[in-house]
Parts: structure tokens; sequence; C-alpha cells
């Protein structure tokens, strides 16, 4: 594989298909921690394409200081996240999202 | 000289935390008053010109990309006004003193962030500012752990992480294209590149992404949710500027600065505008707890930023830019007004309050100011913006989209005095027979957000000089 542009074709059918499958995660389970291992996947994803989008066009250095960023980003993010599931936790006893349907109107 | 709008934040946060905690408790509060009111008048002489913004020793060590017109300096004088009524308030709204330590800090990190995200320049450092206001601010909402304040917090997550993995998506494919992500770079890029889909995909994605953050319909299901559960002190902060910056004045940057404006993007822009205009305005009309009321009044009133915007000209975006001004100003003051009135009253349902005026006079004052200001009476601040949006979209020739932001702006008179009526007018409820006026403490902040209403409405033509047609004539 020569052509650095077809492998990002290729790669973003991976990509693609990581999204779908955080996508399905989020919208299909009821279960919280499984939400975030959704999100996860996408943001995997995103990362994945960085990458390649470095590789493609000769930047990578660039596009390494940006997925090492990224990564740092996403640990908080998702540290915080699990914090706050944790709460929701205690509070009804349960991790099913169905329970949040406290706030209407 | 212009790194200091980051840096500083960031020092006094380490500084509050290095110093012993006891005394901080006490008088870190007061000592971070300092920054934003430091702020307020930096900006106050850079637009006066008295200051100039040479790169000083601090830039030659943080070597950001950043820069200032207009349209950053209007923001960051906002957010120190919201900053700062926030942290004079904090006292009196969250009474223990470590969850009020805990609070400063955030609101340090939140206030870092956003001036990150108006001064830079450069994709890639943009993601990073708005990850670290958004971060924060789920904290913030899930503050004092809550059950509903969790749940709202929790929805939030969700949205926003879908944004930031549009966001994320788009950069990549922005830097595939251009191979950098400095504005002006990508601006040059995304005018000579061949790839005129995958600019078309990138920008749909971005552009949606930054609706979900700026809760716009149709994406506007979290931001109810989180305005109302967050608590008091936290809502001011969240409804008056974090979301406007997160969502709104990014989408003022980018679509002016780098990706233009197309046919195509004026007209996303204008009917999602005109879209959350009228939702807004209407699910506010059914509400009955006084924050929901405010939180999808909010939505409406991004609605017409959004929609002035789309105009794509200059006056639209100075506009525009006013309106978000007036907004954080008159969304700040009813918030601070619904703090003390659940303070005082212990609830926030609009029908179990009424003739509250005679008990707490200048709370009710001070929010007939600002409904009047937000439903565009003149000669209040919230009628010149809205004057120049209505202006804007008739000069632009969009005459159908012009008379929906007038008739809109009926109904939001409709909502605001609805809510008068409820809370302040009528008859004193005989269990309401107690109330006091809040403490002097809340009605400070109160007082300078509507001098400030009553002020920029008397000197418009001041402003309309030396703020506006700047805007215009860049």
């Amino acid at each position: 594989m020569t052509d650095p542009l077809a492998l990002f074709w290729i790669t973003c059918v991976f990509v693609i298909m990581l999204m779908i499958a955080g996508l399905y995660c989020i919208f299909v389970t009821y279960n919280l921690i499984r939400v975030l291992i959704g999100l996860e996947l996408l943001i995997k994803a995103v990362t994945l394409l960085l990458v390649v989008a470095g590789y493609a066009n000769n930047h990578l250095a660039r596009s390494q200081a940006f997925v090492i960023t990224l990564i740092v980003m996403e640990v908080i993010f998702i540290a915080v996240a699990a914090g706050i599931v944790i709460g929701l936790y205690y509070h009804n006893q349960s991790l099913d999202v169905r329970k949040l349907r406290n706030l209407k109107g | 000289m212009l790194s200091l709008f980051i840096i500083l934040p960031l020092l006094s946060l380490m500084v509050i935390n290095l110093l012993p905690k006891e005394l901080m408790k006490k008088i870190g509060t007061l000592m971070s008053l300092i920054l934003p009111l430091a702020q307020m008048l930096v900006v106050v002489f850079i637009f006066l010109g008295i200051l100039d913004i040479r790169p000083g020793p601090a830039d030659h060590f943080f070597k950001f990309n950043l820069a200032i017109d207009n349209i950053s300096l209007v923001m960051l004088f906002s957010i120190a006004i919201v900053i700062l009524v926030t942290l004079l308030v904090e006292r009196h709204l969250i009474p223990d003193a470590d969850e009020r330590f805990n609070f400063l800090n955030l609101v340090l990190i939140t206030f870092t962030g956003m001036n990150g995200i108006v001064l830079v320049q450069d994709l890639f450092s943009l993601y990073v500012f708005l990850e670290i206001t958004t971060v924060a601010t789920f904290i913030l909402i899930s503050f004092h752990k809550k059950r509903d304040a969790l749940e709202g917090a929790f929805k939030y997550i969700i949205l926003s992480a879908l944004a930031t993995v549009g966001i994320l998506s788009s950069i990549a494919l922005i830097f595939l294209i251009s191979g950098d992500t400095s504005f002006a770079v990508v601006h040059q890029a995304l005018q000579n590149s061949r790839h005129a889909f995958l600019i078309d995909f990138a920008l749909a994605i971005f552009l949606g992404s930054l609706f979900i953050k700026g809760g716009l319909v149709p994406f506007h299901g979290w931001l109810a949710d989180a305005y109302s559960s967050a608590g008091r002190a936290i809502s001011i902060l969240l409804a008056g500027i974090v979301t406007k910056t997160l969502g709104v004045y990014t989408l003022i940057r980018l679509v002016s600065s780098v990706f233009g404006f197309d046919t195509e993007v004026k007209g996303v822009l204008m009917f999602i505008g005109a879209l959350s205009i009228i939702i807004g305005a209407f699910a506010a009309l059914g509400q009955h707890d006084f924050k929901r009321l405010l939180a999808y009044s909010s939505i409406s009133q991004v609605g017409y930023i959004i929609l002035s915007l789309g105009c794509g000209t200059p006056l639209g975006i100075a506009a525009a830019v006013f309106h978000l001004f007036n907004h954080a100003i008159f969304k700040s003051l009813l918030f601070v007004n619904s703090a003390a009135l659940e303070l005082q009253t212990g609830t926030r349902h609009m029908d179990k309050m009424g003739g509250l005026a005679q008990k707490m006079p200048i709370t009710g004052v001070t929010s007939l100011l600002a409904s009047l200001s937000t439903a565009g009476m003149p000669p209040l601040s919230g009628f010149w913006s809205k004057l120049l949006i209505v202006m804007a979209l008739w000069f632009s020739g969009h005459f159908a989209y012009a008379i929906i932001a007038v008739l809109a702006s009926v109904l939001t008179l409709g909502y605001m005095l609805s809510l008068q009526n409820r809370v302040f007018f009528g008859k004193l409820r005989p269990e309401l027979e107690n109330v006091k006026e809040a403490s002097f403490g809340l009605l400070f902040p109160m007082i300078i957000l509507a001098g400030i209403i009553v002020g920029v409405g008397a000197l418009f033509p001041f402003i309309l000089n030396s703020l506006i047609f700047p805007i215009i004539i860049k």
C-alpha cells in the first residue's frame, strides 16, 4: 500500500464501522456504563481518523501531538462521566437509563 | 499580552490551592474578584486604545496563536461580567465553605477555558478549550449531587460527547485537506480545495455539533434539563455565558472567519435560528417552573442571534454580537432574580407565587427591566439589538424572516409578562406573607446588571458609533 490516500480510504471504512458500533451501543442499550463504552468507541474512531489524516497528508508529527492531547482530554472526560454515573447509581440503585425520566416539560 | 488572559486565571487557580486552605476558604473568592474586574478594565483600555496588545514576555514563553478583534473584546467583557456576578452571589447561594471553595476552583477553570475559546486562532486549540470548559461544566451542573442535577448532567454529557466527536471528525477531515488547523490556513485551503464534497461534509458535521453545544432546536433537549436542575449559582454562569461561548460565539467566529458564508450555510443558519425562536417561545409559554421558562427563553434568544448571523452581512454579525452581549446581561439578571426568589420563597413553581412585588420590590423591578429588555421594549438595551437584527434581515432581503423575528418578539413579550404577572403582580398569597427582600449581596449584582441594561439602552448612539460600526466596517 504505497498511496497514502488509498490507505486513508481503507481506514475510513474501519472508522465508520467503529462509529456505527459506538452509536449502536449508545442508542440500543439501557445501561449507563454501556453508554459510556459506546462514547469511548466513538472517540477511538475519531482518534484513528486523526492519525490516518496526518499520515495521508504527511503531517504525522502534528497529528501525533493532536492524538496525545486528545487521549488526555478523553481520560478526563470519561472520568467525570463515570463519576456522574456512580452518583446516579447511588440515587437510583440501578444503572437503567429508563429511570432517568424525572425532568420533563 | 494576550496569553495573560488565559494564564492569569490558571495561575490564580494554582495560587488559591497552594496557599493555606482554611484562609483561602475565607478570602479566596474575594481575591478572585480581582480577575474579572481587571479583565473588564483591560478590555475597556484596549478598546479605547490606551493599552496596546503587542506580544509581551509572557507570549514568548507560551506560544499560543492568539488574536483579538472587536467581537472577542465584547465576549471577553461579557465573560468578565458574568463571572463577576457569579462570584459575587456565590457566598449567598452556597452556604457550605468547602463547597464554595470547590465551586470557586471550577469557576476559574471555566473562566480560563472561555477566555481561551474567545482568543484562539486554531481549530484544535479551540477544541481543547471547548473540552476544558465543557468538562468543568459537567461537574458544575452535578455539583450538589442531587438526583435531578445528575440526570441533567448525564444528558448533557451524552449530547456534548456526540458534539465533541462530530467536531473532532470535522477537524480531522479539515486537517486532511489543509495540512494545518490554524484559522487563516484553513480558510485559504477551503477556498482553493478540490475536495468540495469532503469540505461540505466536514462543514455540516461541524455546524451540527455547534448547534448541539449551543442548545438550538432540534438539539435543545439537554438545555432545559441542565439549566433547571443545576444549582442556583451555577445556572447563572451556565445560562449567562457558558453555552453562549461554547456554541454561539464559536459559531460566529468560525462561520465569519473560517468557513465563510455560503448560500447553504446562510440558509441552514437562518432556518435553525427561526425554528429555535418559534419553538423556544412556544415552549416557554407552557412552563410553570421559573428556571425552565428562562431556559426555553434562552433557546429562543439564541435563535435570534443565529438568525441574525445567517444574514451574512456585517450588520447581521454586529447585531448578533450585540444581542449576545445583551443576552448575557439580561439572562444572568433573570437567573439572579430566580435564585433570590427561590431562596426567599422556597419554590420555583410560578403558580405558587404571586404579588411578590410588594415584598421584594428591588427583585421585582430589576426582573421587570430584564423581562422587558428580553422582549425588546424601547429604550432598554434588548430593543436596540432586536431592532438591528430586524434591520439586518430586512436589508439583506429576508422579509419573511424579518416578519417572523418581529412577531416572535410579541410572543417573547407574552411569556415574559405572564411570568411577571404570575410571580410579582396580583394578590399576595397568604403563605407568602412573611417573605422578605433578598439580602444586599444578591441585590447588588441585580442593581449593577439592571443599570447596564438601562445604561446601554440610553447610551445606544455612543455604542453604535464606537462598537457596532467598527465591526461592520472591518
